[in-house]
C-alpha cells in the first residue's frame, strides 16, 4: 500500500470515529517502522482536521467533536514514544488558553484546545475559572506565544480585559498575543479590550492563531 | 385549572416573562457565579423583577431558579443549599404574583454533558432534577424545564418531574442555527426533538434562548410543521455588548424583537417571552401587541 493510501485509511477512519482502527492503524504504523511524523501529520492530522471542518459545516456535532479528539489524543500517546530518534514534533506554538474567573462554562473553551491541539499548537488547558494573574503567570512560566481567554457570561466578559490590563501594567503585553473568545464576545469587544483578535469558532481560532504567528 | 382554560381558550395567547440576570445587572447587583444565590442573598431585588414582568403584562413568571438544580449547584459547591435557594426562589415570586397569574417552576441544564463530552450519567442527571423538583413541587403551578441542548437529558428532566408532580410541563430546547438547519449542541434536530417531545407527551414545546428573535422566526416555522402541540418561544434579544461601566447592553431595539414575536405568534406559537436581554419593557411592548389581536 503506497503512503498516501495508508494515510487517507488513517485520515477517514478517524472521520468515521472507528476507535479500533484508528488504533491498529497507529500500531501498524509502530510495527512497520513507518515515518512516525509523517503518520501524524498527513494522517491522523488530516483526520482530525476534517473533522473539525465537519463540525464547522454542521456536519458533526459536539458528541462527534469531542470522540474525535479523544480518539486523536490516544493516538498521539501512542505514537509520540515511538517516534524516530532526533525528531521532534515540532509545534506551530505554544498557547495557554483558559475560562475566566468566575465563570464555570469549559466546553467552548476545552473545542478551541482541541482543535489547536489537532493542527498542531503546543496547548496547555488551564481549565475554568482561572483568575487572570494565574493565566498570565502561567503563560510566562511556559513561554506561550498565545494566551487564549474565554468567557461566555457578559459579566465575566470584564475579566478578558482585566488580564490585558495587567500584562500591559507589567509592561509585557507585547511578548503574547492574546486571543479572546466565547458567546457573547464580539471583534468589538476584543478590540475595545486591546486584544489581538477574536474568533467566533473553532476553526476560525485556528486560522486566526495561525496568522498572528505568521504561519 | 387556569393554564389548562388558557390553552382551550383559542383566542389567547399567553405570556411569559422575559430575562432575569440583566436585570439583576441593571439593578447594580453583582451578580457572582450564579444569579440564584440572589434568592437567599438579594430576595427582594429578585422579587421586584418578577413584580416588573407580572406589572408588564405577564400571565406567568419562572422562579429564579434556573441552576438550582444539585449537580449544577455542586459545580459551585452549594450543593448544600439546595433547599434553601429553591424555598427561598418560591417565597421571592408566590409574594409579588397577583390573582389569575401563575408561578412556574423553572428547571435549566444540570451543567453536566454526557459522554464522550463529559461524564453524567442517566441516573446523576435524574437524582440531580429529582432533589430540585421535589421542593418546588408544592409552590409552582407548572413547570418549564428549559435551555436544553441534549434531547436524553430533557427526558430524564421530564421523567423526574412526572415522578412527583401532575402538573403541567413546557419543555424547550435550545438549538443553534447551522448551514444544515436547527440543531442542538449535541447534534438533536428540530424533528427528532419534537418527536421525543410528544412521545414523553408534554403539554406544551418549546424553544429559547441562543437564537435572536430573527433567528427563531425561521425554527418555529418548522416547529409547527411538525406538532399540533401548543408552543412556545423565548428568543434573546440579539448579542450583548459592554458598556463604559461594565454593563451588558442589547441592541436589537426593541420594536424589531416584538414584530418578531408578532411573526411567531402569527405562525401559530401559543406562548411567547423573552430569554436573555429582554426586560419588563419588551414584555410590555409583546402585551401590546397580544392585546391588539
Amino acid at each position: 500500500m503506497s503512503q498516501e493510501k495508508f494515510y487517507e485509511e488513517i485520515s477517514n477512519a478517524i472521520v468515521n470515529l472507528d476507535e479500533d482502527k484508528v488504533i491498529e492503524l497507529a500500531n501498524k504504523a509502530i510495527n512497520e517502522n513507518f515515518n512516525i511524523l509523517s503518520v501524524i501529520e498527513e494522517g491522523f492530522g488530516a483526520g482530525i482536521r476534517r473533522v473539525g471542518k465537519l463540525w464547522d459545516e454542521g456536519e458533526f456535532f459536539l458528541p462527534e467533536l469531542m470522540r474525535g479528539a479523544k480518539i486523536m489524543q490516544d493516538c498521539l500517546d501512542l505514537l509520540i514514544p515511538h517516534l524516530q530518534s532526533g525528531v521532534e514534533r515540532k509545534t506551530l506554538g505554544k498557547v495557554v488558553i483558559a475560562t475566566i474567573e468566575g465563570d464555570i462554562h469549559s466546553i467552548g473553551k476545552t473545542i478551541v484546545a482541541t482543535m489547536l491541539r489537532a493542527y498542531g499548537f503546543e496547548v496547555f488547558d488551564l481549565g475554568a475559572d482561572v483568575p487572570a494573574e494565574k493565566i498570565i503567570d502561567e503563560a510566562i512560566e511556559k513561554n506561550v506565544d498565545i494566551i487564549g481567554v474565554s468567557a461566555l457570561l457578559t459579566t465575566t466578559m470584564l475579566g478578558q480585559k482585566k488580564v490585558i490590563e495587567i500584562l500591559k501594567k507589567r509592561g509585557i503585553s507585547d511578548k503574547f498575543k492574546i486571543i479572546l473568545g466565547g458567546a457573547p464576545v464580539t471583534s468589538k469587544w476584543a478590540e475595545e479590550c486591546g486584544a489581538n483578535g477574536y474568533a467566533g469558532n473553532a476553526v476560525e481560532a485556528v486560522d486566526l492563531a495561525k496568522s498572528l504567528l505568521n504561519i | 385549572m387556569l393554564f389548562y382554560d388558557w390553552l382551550k381558550d383559542d383566542s389567547k395567547i399567553i405570556l411569559f416573562d422575559g430575562a432575569m440576570g440583566t436585570e439583576i445587572i441593571k439593578r447594580g447587583i453583582k451578580p457572582g457565579k450564579i444569579p440564584d444565590l440572589l434568592n437567599v442573598e438579594h430576595s427582594k431585588i429578585v422579587s421586584e423583577i418578577h413584580k416588573s414582568y407580572y406589572d408588564a403584562g405577564s400571565d406567568m413568571c419562572q422562579t429564579n431558579t434556573f441552576g438550582s438544580s444539585k449537580l449544577n449547584l455542586r459545580r459551585y459547591n452549594l450543593e448544600n443549599g439546595i433547599k434553601e435557594i429553591n424555598e427561598r426562589a418560591l417565597e421571592n415570586i408566590k409574594n409579588v404574583c397577583p390573582a389569575n397569574c401563575l408561578i412556574v417552576g423553572d428547571i435549566g441544564p444540570s451543567g453536566e454533558y454526557r459522554p464522550p463530552v463529559g461524564k453524567a450519567s442517566s441516573e446523576q442527571w435524574y437524582s440531580s432534577f429529582f432533589s430540585q423538583m421535589e421542593i418546588l413541587e408544592h409552590g409552582v403551578d407548572l413547570w418549564h424545564i428549559e435551555t436544553i441542548s441534549d434531547i436524553e437529558e430533557m427526558q430524564t428532566a421530564i421523567r423526574a418531574v412526572k415522578a412527583i408532580s401532575k402538573k403541567p410541563i413546557i419543555a424547550s430546547m435550545t438549538y443553534n442555527k447551522t448551514p444544515r438547519g436547527y440543531f442542538t449542541i449535541m447534534g438533536d434536530s428540530v424533528e427528532k426533538c419534537v418527536q421525543i417531545l410528544e412521545q414523553e407527551n408534554v403539554d406544551i414545546i418549546g424553544t429559547n434562548c441562543n437564537l435572536g428573535s430573527n433567528e427563531m422566526v425561521g425554527l418555529i416555522k418548522e416547529t409547527v410543521k411538525l406538532t399540533n402541540k401548543p408552543i412556545l418561544a423565548k428568543p434573546n434579544a440579539g448579542k450583548p455588548k459592554i458598556d463604559e461601566n461594565g454593563k451588558p447592553i442589547y441592541e436589537y431595539p426593541i420594536k424589531d424583537f416584538v414584530k418578531d414575536i408578532k411573526d411567531i405568534i402569527d405562525l401559530g406559537a401559543k406562548i411567547v417571552g423573552g430569554c436573555c436581554g429582554t426586560t419588563p419593557q419588551t414584555i410590555k411592548e409583546i402585551r401590546k401587541i397580544i392585546n391588539s389581536l
